[in-house]
């Protein structure tokens, strides 16, 4: 087909009485083929099931790592409680001067610690 | 022997098997419909890399959203939607990327070597329908593309474009005119 020829088909090909299934086989019979390179499915499916393994060790990372913060929030929480029962047992109560060690402690045996007198 | 075997397969069968994981029954897919997403892509974004990127980048989202495929439309519709959108975001990008970088339009980004009108068109007429479709406006290039490329209808160019049919028929219209200047000048 010629250039001149061609570009008529390629005209006529947008008019809408023309049919388009028959004018877009002989605009690709002439020659226009788009084609995506010779092993594009396999790079499809390579690109496909890789990243699927990937995303698969990813959900398998985060699961391990719930797992281990489980682990030491249960820690914690057992350690916050065996703190809390052991300053009972020594204060006798829950008091914030408790907490903080001043159960048995007067203001003046504060000062004298603090002075040195 | 087992690709034959998939190549028998309907198109139900073949999801079904792919949503089970059976890389091979995607792959079919990917055969089947490999030519008709790089007309898509290619016609509106000429030969290049990129086309071939984006093209991987279809089946991927295809693959990704099979479970969402519920089969209302034809397979071959939903995967040139998502050809279509693809395209078109890669579009906007680059017309981004050109007005920030450069002086050049996306008319410019490429350019070809026709032969002269009484030689053979043979050897160049995938450069002379790329070359046209560069210099065409993008809402007019991708009607075309469906059209003259594809070979689908009015009707189905609208359903793929989410356009009402008017506006497929109107822009078809001024496309036609549109080639028509451009292809006088190439």
């Amino acid at each position: 087909m010629k250039v001149t020829d061609f570009k008529e088909l390629l005209i006529r090909s947008l008019d809408s009485e023309s049919d388009p299934v028959t004018t877009s086989a002989k605009i690709e019979e002439a020659g226009a083929t788009f084609r995506f390179s010779d092993g594009f499915r396999d790079k499809v499916l390579e690109k496909i099931y890789t990243s699927g393994s990937a995303v698969v060790s990813e959900v398998e990372f985060a699961r391990n790592l719930n797992s281990v913060f489980y682990r030491i929030a249960f820690s914690g929480a057992a350690a916050i409680v065996i703190l809390l029962i052991s300053i009972f047992m020594i204060q006798g109560s829950f008091s914030i001067d408790s907490f903080l060690g001043l159960g048995d402690s007067y203001d003046e045996s504060i000062i004298c610690l603090l002075t040195g007198n | 022997m087992i690709r034959e075997s998939y190549r028998q397969k309907s198109e139900n069968d073949l999801l079904k098997a792919s949503l089970d994981g059976d890389k091979q029954a995607f792959g079919e897919i990917v055969t089947r419909y490999q030519n008709m997403v790089a007309r898509t892509i290619k016609g509106m974004l000429g030969d290049s890399v990129f086309s071939e990127d984006i093209g991987q980048e279809v089946f991927i989202k295809l693959y990704h959203s099979l479970s969402d495929f519920r089969g209302e439309a034809k397979l071959s519709t939903y995967i040139q939607k998502i050809a279509v959108n693809l395209t078109l975001n890669e579009i906007k990008r680059r017309k981004r990327f050109f007005s920030t970088f450069s002086q050049k339009g996306n008319n410019e980004m490429h350019e070809f070597e026709v032969a002269d009108h009484d030689t053979e068109v043979r050897k160049d007429a995938s450069e002379l329908v790329s070359k046209a479709l560069m210099r065409m406006d993008p809402k007019f290039r991708i009607i075309v593309a469906m059209r003259m490329l594809q070979g689908y209808s009015t009707k189905e160019t609208a359903e793929i474009l989410d356009l009402p049919l008017g506006t497929v028929l109107s822009r078809l219209s001024r496309a036609q005119e549109q080639l028509k200047s451009i292809l006088g000048k190439l």
